[in-house]
């Protein structure tokens, strides 16, 4: 049953379930083994923190996930699809609709604007320019 | 897409904002605040936390000048994660219109 809401419980269902897809995932299992480096406690307790902080505004995680994302070698904006396309799936296997949205809301604007922090200057379709 | 901090943060400067930013992306100045537009992961935690109705997503209209102005300070203004206590007389100044060419100060603020 789908019974899963925006809470602290919630968010802890999410992350475990997600990332135990993750690990098993072709695309992206071997990208995170790579990074995470068997400290996979730590790395949920991180994303459980930054959900909340997204979701329930506790401000918990304190971060810089741009210049953590830049580290990574051999992800593409193709990566961060697989990736959305993903945490979708879960959502939508653990919460009712509404609930699912409210999250993959979230993730689409975090996935868009990390890509755009990531790939814009290789990529002169997307290119933006502040000044 | 990024968030960027408008006209009405100008000598309001409440900086709920900062405690609730999980990528600690604000910059202070002498009397508003700014957004790193290359921090923000537009998770969008900020906008419902702002008291004046200052932050708004960069995607909708006529915000071309706020975004500049965001991404130019953002560089040179000192980075604020912890609040203080807003001026005075910030609610005084809530809602004045023209507050950038009335009251916007370049100076730095002070920071965390």
């Amino acid at each position: 049953m789908k019974g899963g809401c925006i809470s602290e419980d919630g968010i802890g269902l999410l992350v475990d379930h997600f990332y135990g897809k993750v690990r098993v995932d072709p695309v992206l299992g071997p990208i995170f083994d790579r990074v995470v480096r068997g400290k996979w406690g730590p790395h949920l307790e991180t994303m459980r923190n930054f959900w909340s902080s997204v979701m329930l505004t506790s401000g918990r995680y304190k971060g810089a996930p741009v210049p953590a994302h830049l580290r990574i070698k051999d992800i593409e904006p193709e990566t961060f699809d697989h990736w959305r396309r993903l945490f979708g799936e879960t959502c939508d296997e653990l919460f009712e609709n509404e609930v699912a949205e409210v999250f993959r809301a979230k993730a689409v604007r975090i996935v868009e604007s990390l890509k755009l922090a990531l790939f814009f200057r290789l990529n002169p379709a997307s290119n933006r320019n502040w000044s | 897409m990024t968030y960027v901090v408008t006209d009405n943060c100008i000598k309001c400067k409440y900086m709920d904002c900062v405690e609730v930013c999980p990528v600690d992306c604000f910059y202070e100045g002498d009397n508003m605040l700014v957004i790193h537009p290359d921090e923000c992961i537009d998770c969008g935690v900020c906008q419902p936390e702002c008291p004046a109705e200052a932050i708004l997503p960069d995607g909708e209209p006529h915000l071309e000048k706020w975004l500049k102005l965001n991404a130019e300070y953002a560089l040179i203004w000192p980075n604020i994660t912890i609040k203080r206590e807003p001026p005075g007389d910030a609610e005084e100044f809530d809602g004045k219109p023209y507050k950038l060419e009335s009251y916007f100060s370049p100076h730095p603020g002070q920071g965390d």
